[in-house]
């Protein structure tokens, strides 16, 4: 059985390892970078700027209470780039040699279909150990996963060489004075803590009526406050009109219900979304059929061809890494006949920023839409001993769950680790389980983690260290 | 004064009779003329009505088959001594053709019976080291059925209680065990391998729902006797039959126009002058007129047609008799009166007999074409069509034309495809220029 996969994200490498395990005959097309935009743009790169950005902040404002006198300290962005940059390589060589060690072909090309059973390579021209340019490829099965790329919405200006989007925001030469963040999505939101951090003046301007929309609102609140503490200034219900060239950098002409603002930045970061990267792929030559700009799946990742699938960001669904590599494999294992599941109320949503924020399953908001008679147990970070401990009180636990059954329909977290612990919640929607259980499982001390099950006691009003 | 109620003599050669669909029951009044109950015979259903006034005091024959003028039950007044009625109806029932007793119904099913258990909070007939093992299973050992001497429970009914215990507790998530217990749900009904999840529960639930709300129910009642005719000719003629199906379009503008031109002396149909052109062309090809005795076959100079008439409770084939010698306008009248007849039950056997040909329309239910089965001894059957205005080419001309499909059964037995076909393209001729006819 031979398995092509296009793309070499978390999505797509992972699909080639499973084929891989499963006995299929993989090749994996690259034209870019092994390990993808989470890997080389996204995920990772991100979170090694934020963890220096954690670091600083404790420096900055918790050292002293925590017994250190920090004194000539600096935060160095160019070592901090450089310790990105080491740390992507080591991951996208671990990455080469799991594909290495499977047996699956990897090439570094751009995959163009000339048919729905063949693709034709054009290698990429630094691939100077293969002496020809391009190869056509037979599959029986094709996995596309070629990811998203920023979207760049139509405003006026926003081609310009300061206006950036993510990929550059990771790698920028130096830090600029001020920035302007259009978009308070996830992206934009984590963008904000790090310049911030590293002493930019930041503006996020955000059109909803809130940043970080998706996310539930008792979570979010906690992250906004921090923000606006350490200075980032916040502009929601705002649209950005125009990005013109001014005396003092680029003038970003913003309209709200208060009127016209202009904000000067010296750099604008475009983080409104992104969207499926399918502009190579020749998709109609294969007869796959796309809607409002992504293939079209049904629900085992199928595309209209029944032996091509569409796994992670370009096909539209939810874009996180972690979905996509759920998809891969789950496409792989339908491949070859395995009858596996993807349980999609376990997403779990993280944001990286300080307080830390993650969500699994249904908000509040989201639950009561659906008609759930809800019930919400809320236990805050202040009173938890190990979050006192490590000087990050801020914020809270929070479990959705349905008064009828018991049963755990949502958990969101703001504070210390909470992408870390978000994955009790998910599990315990994964098993169904019931307050009940949360509240019978035992949960170490001290630890954040405890906090988990107070939230659950708390979902009748029985809270042990809460008062009544 | 009581009296037998009988069964009737409907035809010259009815011998017997089925009883059907009582109206009445024991102790019932009746007036004069007052339908009691239906009579069926291989041709017809009747129903029969009271010959006085009375109280039914006895039902002797509630169904099955009865010889004719043989007692099916017994009038009379509300208070009168029918003893000597009873011992003579005893005589004549003694023999029925058929039992007359109600046909096998299947025993309802027994409830399961629930296996010997000692009566909770009695003495428990158990060893005290199997009473132990129990204990330590954490089993009830009063829900225990016993194997040993006089049920006395052993270690080994213990085990395999437990055994049993632990199979049978279904794997189930939390909260799919909450939704079961709030619904009344019992997990164990629910057929799947893995873990029973929420989703699992409420598909079952709202399955039961629906099965409670469409209450499936089957009702079983013995075909009448004409149904059990149709059913052994109908497969019987399949079995005989080496059968094949023609199709041939026609047009039907000239037959149209001929009944309109009628119209005003007679109301001919589309059947009547069917069996007309039948009539003339049958002759001309007899194999299709003909019938097969052991190896030999017969043809006829004659032609009797037998036309289809559907009845409420299913069909019968009355026989217009040397339609060769007919003209059209007695045609029409012979099939309207034997129609009558037959919607009437009063068809006698000769009129339903001695078929050589049948034609059954169903194109007034709007069907284009079908297959119908051939009626035994007969070769053929011919099945007509509705009308339907279609756009043909005439010269190179799309042009809107009545047409009728005609679906001819042929027995290649005897009738190969090429006579059958023949014999379609001359009717098609025929009812496309029916002037040929006065030729």
């Amino acid at each position: 059985m031979k398995i092509v996969i296009i793309g070499g994200g978390p999505g797509g490498y992972v699909a080639a390892i499973r084929a891989a395990h499963l006995g299929a005959e993989v090749t994996l097309i690259e034209n870019k970078f092994l390990g993808g935009t989470c890997l080389n743009v996204g995920c990772i790169p991100t979170k090694v700027l934020l963890h220096t950005t954690e670091l600083l902040d404790v420096l900055k404002n918790d050292a002293k209470e925590l017994g250190i006198t920090v004194s000539g300290y600096e935060a160095d962005w160019k070592t901090l780039q450089k310790r990105k940059t080491k740390i992507i390589k080591k991951l996208v060589g671990g990455v080469k040699a799991l594909l290495k060690n499977n047996t699956i072909t990897q090439i570094m090309g751009t995959g163009v279909f000339l048919n729905d059973h063949q693709i034709k390579v054009t290698y990429n021209n630094n691939q100077d150990e293969i002496s020809k340019d391009e190869e056509v490829i037979d599959f029986d099965f094709a996995i596309i996963a070629t990811g998203s790329k920023p979207v760049i919405p139509p405003i006026p200006g926003s081609v310009h060489p300061d206006v950036i989007t993510s990929d550059a925001a990771l790698s920028l030469e130096a830090v600029p004075e001020s920035l302007c963040i259009i978009g308070g999505g996830v992206i934009g939101c984590e963008f904000a803590t790090i310049y911030n951090a590293f002493g930019c003046k930041v503006t996020i301007i955000e059109m909803l009526p809130d940043i970080v929309a998706t996310m539930d609102r008792d979570i979010v609140k906690p992250l906004k406050d921090k923000l606006i503490k350490d200075g980032v200034e916040i502009f929601t219900r705002t649209k950005v009109e125009s990005i013109k060239e001014g005396p003092d950098g680029l003038a970003v002409t913003t309209s709200s219900q208060a009127g016209e603002k202009i904000v000067t930045a010296q750099k604008v970061l475009l983080s409104v979304g992104r969207k499926p990267e399918l502009s190579t792929l020749e998709l109609e030559k294969a007869g796959i059929k796309t809607e409002r700009g992504a293939i079209k799946v049904n629900q085992k990742m199928q595309t209209n061809k029944p032996h091509i699938y569409a796994v992670g960001d370009c096909n539209g669904g939810v874009m996180l890494a972690h979905v996509a590599s759920a998809q891969g494999i789950f496409a792989v294992e339908t491949i070859v006949g395995i009858r596996s599941q993807i349980d999609f109320k376990t997403i779990p949503y993280c944001v990286y920023t300080k307080p830390e924020l993650a969500g699994v399953g249904l908000t509040e908001a989201e639950a009561r839409e659906a008609g759930y008679d809800v019930k919400v147990g809320n236990f805050p970070m202040a009173v938890n001993g190990k979050a006192m401990i490590i000087g990050e009180t801020t914020g809270l636990v929070k479990y959705v769950t349905d008064a009828a059954t018991g049963e755990i329909l949502g958990l969101h977290m703001a504070g210390p680790r909470a992408t870390d612990l978000i994955v009790e919640g998910a599990l315990a929607i994964r098993l169904e389980a019931t307050v009940a259980e949360l509240k019978s499982t035992i949960h170490a001390h001290p630890t954040v983690g405890e906090s988990l099950m107070e939230a659950a006691h708390a979902v009748n009003g029985e809270a042990i260290h809460l008062m009544r | 004064m009581a009296k037998f109620l009988v069964m009737p003599k409907l035809g010259l050669t009815m011998t017997e009779g089925n009883i059907a669909n009582w109206r009445k029951v024991e102790g019932d009044s009746v007036t004069m003329g007052e339908i009691i109950f239906d009579v069926e015979t291989d041709k017809i259903t009747k129903e029969f009505e009271s010959p006085g006034e009375g109280i039914i005091r006895k039902i002797l024959v509630s169904e099955g088959t009865v010889e004719v003028l043989k007692p099916i039950a017994i009038i009379g007044k509300a208070d009168e001594d029918i003893s000597a009625l009873l011992a003579e109806a005893e005589k004549a029932v003694a023999s029925p053709v058929a039992s007359a007793t109600k046909p096998d119904a299947p025993e309802p099913p027994k409830a399961e019976q629930a296996p010997v258990k000692p009566a909770t909070g009695g003495r428990v007939k158990a060893s005290a080291r199997t009473k132990k093992i129990a204990a330590e299973l954490k089993i009830d050992i009063t829900q225990v059925t016993g194997t040993g001497p006089q049920g006395a429970i052993t270690e080994k009914d213990v085990n395999e209680f437990a055994e049993k215990a632990k199979t049978a507790q279904p794997k189930i998530s939390p909260t799919a065990g909450v939704i079961a217990a709030g619904l009344g749900v019992d997990p164990g009904q629910i057929n799947k391998d893995g873990r029973i999840m929420k989703a699992d529960v409420l598909a079952f639930k709202q399955n039961a729902d629906f099965l409670k709300y469409a209450d499936p129910q089957e009702f079983t009642k013995p075909m009448s006797a004409m149904r059990k005719i149709i059913a052994s000719r109908m497969s019987a003629s399949q079995e005989t039959a080496a059968t094949v199906n023609y199709n041939q379009r026609v047009d039907t503008t000239a037959m149209k126009q001929l009944r309109e031109e009628l119209k005003s002396t007679a109301k001919i149909t589309y059947t009547d002058i069917l069996v007309k052109i039948l009539s003339r062309v049958l002759l001309e090809f007899p194999l299709l007129n003909s019938a097969i005795v052991g190896t030999d076959i017969v043809t006829r100079n004659y032609v009797n047609i037998g036309v289809a008439v559907a009845l409420p409770d299913g069909l019968i084939v009355p026989v217009v008799k040397f339609a060769n010698k007919l003209d059209l306008g007695a045609i029409s009248t012979e099939i309207k009166a034997l129609a009558e007849k037959a919607r009437n039950n009063e068809l006698e056997t000769d009129e339903i007999t001695g078929g050589t040909f049948t034609l059954t329309n169903i194109g007034m239910f709007g069907m284009e074409s079908f297959t119908p089965i051939i009626n035994q001894p007969e070769v053929a059957i011919l099945g007509i069509n509705t009308i339907i205005d279609t756009p043909m080419v005439v010269e190179g001309q799309v042009v809107i034309k009545p047409m009728m499909n005609l679906s001819l059964t042929a027995d290649h037995r005897v009738v190969d495809g090429s006579v059958a076909a023949q014999f379609v393209a001359r009717l098609k001729e025929l009812i496309e220029k029916p002037g040929l006819l006065l030729l």
